[in-house]
C-alpha cells in the first residue's frame, strides 16, 4: 500500500505565528486537525505550490517541489507539481459548466470530452452537467470541485475544510466516497479540517495541528485514546482537565492530590512528586447513590459534589458538578429519561469515578513534549 | 446633417477604441497585478484627463506631438492636424475611464480561482486568459464603451492638436459648434440629436452589464473565518 511518499518539512514566518511542520503521507488520508488559525490551509497552500516557505524541503517520491537550503533552491510552480486541490468554498469557476469545470483541466486533449463525463457519473452529477455553479446546491458544487481536482489525474489530493458547509447526511456519503476514491486511484489525501467528527470518520491518520506546530500524530483512536500533551488535550477538546501532584506511586497504582482531594488511579507514567495533568472522560464518571454503589468499591473513587448545572445534549445531558476541591466537572448522563433526571440546581451527589479512567499526562513521558511555556510564546 | 463629420467621428472612434482596449486593458492588468514604485503617481497622472480642461490635454499633446518631439524626430511622424491625431486626442481622455473600471473588474476576480487554475496545471497566460478575463468581462467591456463615448464626445484637445477642418479633421463635435456658429440650426439640432442618442445607448448598455443579483455569488459560509 505504501508506495508514494509525500514528505513535507516547511517552515515559514506568518502574520499571526510562525508556521513550522513536519511529517510524512503515504497512500493514505491524513487529517490535519486543528483550530481555526493553526496554519492548516497554509500547509496545504505551501504543498500546492500557491505559497512560497521561507526554509524546508517537499518531494513526493524523490521528485523535489521545494528545497531551499541548498545552493540550487528549486521551486517547482503550481501547475507543473500535479497536486490535486478541493478549496475551502470550492472555487469554482462561476462562468463554466460543471462539465467545463471538470474538463478545464483537459481542455488540449483529445479525450477530453468522455474522462469529464466518467468523473461526472462517478460523481453522480450527470444530470447536472450543464448547470452552472450557482444553480448547485452546496453538496454537488463540493463533487464538481472534486471531479474537476481529479480530472487532472493527480498524485496527491489536498482537501481544506471540504465539508464544513454541508448538512451531516451529505457530509457522511462524501466521506465515504471520499475513502473509496482514496482506495480506487492510490491517492495520497490530505484532508484538513477543525470538525473532529469528520476527522475521525474519514482518517486513516491523524495529526493534531495548533499554532502552526504538528503536536501528534497517530491513528485517530491511538490519538483520541492517549492524547500526548496537554496541548494535544486542548486541540482534541478534551473535557474535565485539571492539575494533581503524585503522592505515590505503586506497581498497582498512583495516589493523587487533586488540589486538596486525594484520589487513586490506575498505575500509569509519572513521578513522585511531580505536577501532572489530570484528565476524566465525562462518560466515565457516573451518578451513584448509597445503595446504587457499583459493586467493586476499590476500583472507584467516591465523590462528594454539588450541582451547578445541566444541559440537555442530542446523546446524553451534561450535568456539571463543583467538587470539595471547587474543580468543577462535567458528567455525561447517558439518556435522557432517568430518574436522575431530577437533579437540580445545588443538590449534593456522589459521584463514582473510575480509577483506570482518572488519566495522567506526565511531561516526562510526553510523546511530543511541549512546555507551556513555548506554547505561551508562539501564542 | 454633416455626413462626413459623422463618419469622420465613427472613424476616430473607433480607432479610439482600439488604443483604448490595448493599452487599457494592459494597465489595468499591471495595476491590478504589481505593487510599481510611484503606483499612486502613476493612477494620478492616468485620471489627470477627468480634472484638466481640454485646453491643457491639448497643449500637452501638442507638446509631444510637435515638431521637436521624438515622435517627429525619431519616426517621422507627423500627426498634428490630421485625423489620427484627434484619435489619440478622444483615447487620452477615455483612458482613465477604461482603467479604473478594467482594473475593478479584475481586482474584484476571486484569487482562489486563479489559484483554482494554476493548481489544474494552467500557466500565467492561462489564467489570464480562461478565468480571469473571462471573469472580468463586463467590467472591462463597460470600461470600454464609457471610454468610447468620452472618446466620440471628444471636443477641446481634439480642436487643439488636430484642428477644425471640414473633410479632414472636423468631427460631429465640432461640426456642431461650427453649425451652431454660423445660426444653421436644423444641421445642429440633427446633429445634438444624434450625439444625444448615442450617448444615452452607451450608458444604457453599461447600466445592462451590472450583473444580475447573486449571479456569481460563491458560498461563504464556511465555518472557518
Amino acid at each position: 500500500m505504501q508506495q508514494s511518499r509525500l514528505r513535507v518539512c516547511v517552515e515559514k514566518q506568518l502574520a499571526a505565528f510562525k508556521l513550522s511542520v513536519e511529517f510524512e503521507v503515504g497512500t493514505e488520508i491524513l487529517v490535519l486537525f486543528g483550530p481555526s488559525g493553526a496554519g492548516k490551509t497554509q500547509t496545504l497552500n505551501a504543498i500546492a505550490g500557491l505559497a512560497t516557505p521561507d526554509a524546508g524541503e517537499i518531494t513526493l517520491d524523490g521528485v523535489t517541489f521545494f528545497r531551499s537550503d541548498t545552493d540550487q533552491p528549486i521551486n517547482i510552480p503550481a501547475r507543473k507539481r500535479g497536486v490535486g486541490y478541493v478549496f475551502q468554498h470550492y472555487a469554482l469557476f462561476p462562468h463554466l459548466t460543471a462539465m467545463e469545470n471538470i474538463a478545464y483541466s483537459l481542455w488540449r486533449k483529445p479525450e477530453a470530452h468522455k474522462h469529464a463525463l466518467d468523473l461526472l457519473r462517478r460523481m453522480h452529477l450527470a444530470p447536472l452537467a450543464f448547470r452552472y455553479p450557482h444553480q448547485l446546491s452546496g453538496g454537488q458544487q463540493q463533487r464538481v470541485a472534486i471531479a474537476r481536482a481529479l480530472a487532472a489525474e493527480p498524485k496527491v489530493l489536498l482537501m481544506d475544510e471540504p465539508f464544513s458547509a454541508l448538512d451531516r447526511a451529505i457530509r457522511e456519503s462524501l466521506h465515504k466516497d471520499i475513502r473509496s476514491l482514496q482506495m480506487e486511484s492510490e491517492l495520497i489525501v490530505i484532508y484538513v479540517t477543525h470538525n473532529l467528527d469528520d476527522a475521525l470518520a474519514v482518517g486513516h491518520r491523524l495529526a493534531l495541528v495548533s499554532d502552526g506546530c504538528v503536536q501528534q500524530t497517530g491513528s485517530p483512536t491511538d490519538v483520541l485514546r492517549r492524547p500526548a500533551s496537554r496541548e494535544s488535550l486542548r486541540i482534541l477538546g478534551v473535557r474535565n482537565v485539571f492539575e494533581a501532584k503524585v503522592i505515590a506511586l505503586t506497581e498497582k497504582e498512583l495516589c493523587l492530590d487533586w488540589q486538596g482531594l486525594l484520589i487513586k488511579a490506575s498505575a500509569q507514567q509519572a513521578e513522585v512528586g511531580e505536577v501532572v495533568t489530570l484528565y476524566i472522560r465525562p462518560e466515565m464518571i457516573s451518578v451513584t447513590s448509597a445503595d446504587r454503589f457499583p459493586d467493586r468499591q476499590s476500583l472507584y473513587n467516591k465523590i462528594i459534589g454539588r450541582v451547578t448545572g445541566c444541559l440537555i445534549g442530542q446523546h446524553h445531558r451534561t450535568l456539571t458538578v463543583r467538587l470539595q476541591n471547587e474543580c468543577e466537572v462535567e458528567v455525561y448522563l447517558p439518556g435522557l429519561a432517568d430518574d436522575s433526571s431530577s437533579l437540580s440546581d445545588g443538590e449534593e451527589i456522589e459521584l463514582a469515578l473510575p480509577r483506570d479512567s482518572v488519566n495522567v499526562l506526565s511531561e516526562k513521558s510526553a510523546f511530543h513534549p511541549v512546555s507551556s511555556r513555548q506554547r505561551n510564546s508562539r501564542a | 446633417m454633416n455626413w462626413s463629420a459623422f463618419g469622420l467621428s465613427l472613424e476616430v472612434t473607433l480607432v479610439a477604441t482600439t488604443l483604448l482596449f490595448v493599452a487599457g486593458l494592459g494597465i489595468a492588468l499591471t495595476l491590478a497585478r504589481y505593487r510599481l514604485p510611484g503606483q499612486l503617481v502613476i493612477e494620478t497622472i492616468i485620471n489627470l484627463p477627468l480634472v484638466l480642461p481640454p485646453s491643457v490635454i491639448g497643449y500637452f499633446l501638442l507638446i509631444a506631438l510637435g515638431a521637436d518631439s521624438p515622435v517627429v524626430e525619431w519616426f517621422g511622424l507627423r500627426l498634428l492636424f490630421t485625423w489620427p491625431a484627434a484619435a489619440l486626442a478622444s483615447a487620452v481622455v477615455g483612458l482613465p475611464l477604461m482603467v479604473q473600471a478594467a482594473r475593478a473588474a479584475i481586482s474584484g476576480v476571486d484569487p482562489a480561482l486563479e489559484n483554482a487554475a494554476r493548481t489544474l496545471g494552467s500557466s500565467e497566460a492561462e489564467v489570464l486568459w480562461r478565468v480571469t478575463l473571462p471573469l472580468a468581462r463586463r467590467g472591462i467591456l463597460a470600461g470600454l464603451i464609457l471610454g468610447s463615448a468620452r472618446a466620440l464626445g471628444e471636443f477641446g484637445a481634439t480642436l487643439m492638436i488636430a484642428g477644425n477642418i471640414p473633410q479632414r479633421t472636423q468631427t460631429m463635435p465640432l461640426a456642431i459648434y461650427d453649425a451652431v456658429q454660423a445660426q444653421r440650426y436644423s444641421d445642429a439640432n440633427v446633429m445634438v440629436l444624434v450625439m444625444t442618442l448615442l450617448g444615452f445607448i452607451s450608458l444604457w448598455f453599461v447600466r445592462r452589464l451590472e450583473p444580475p443579483r447573486g449571479q456569481y455569488h460563491i458560498s461563504q459560509t464556511g465555518a472557518d473565518t
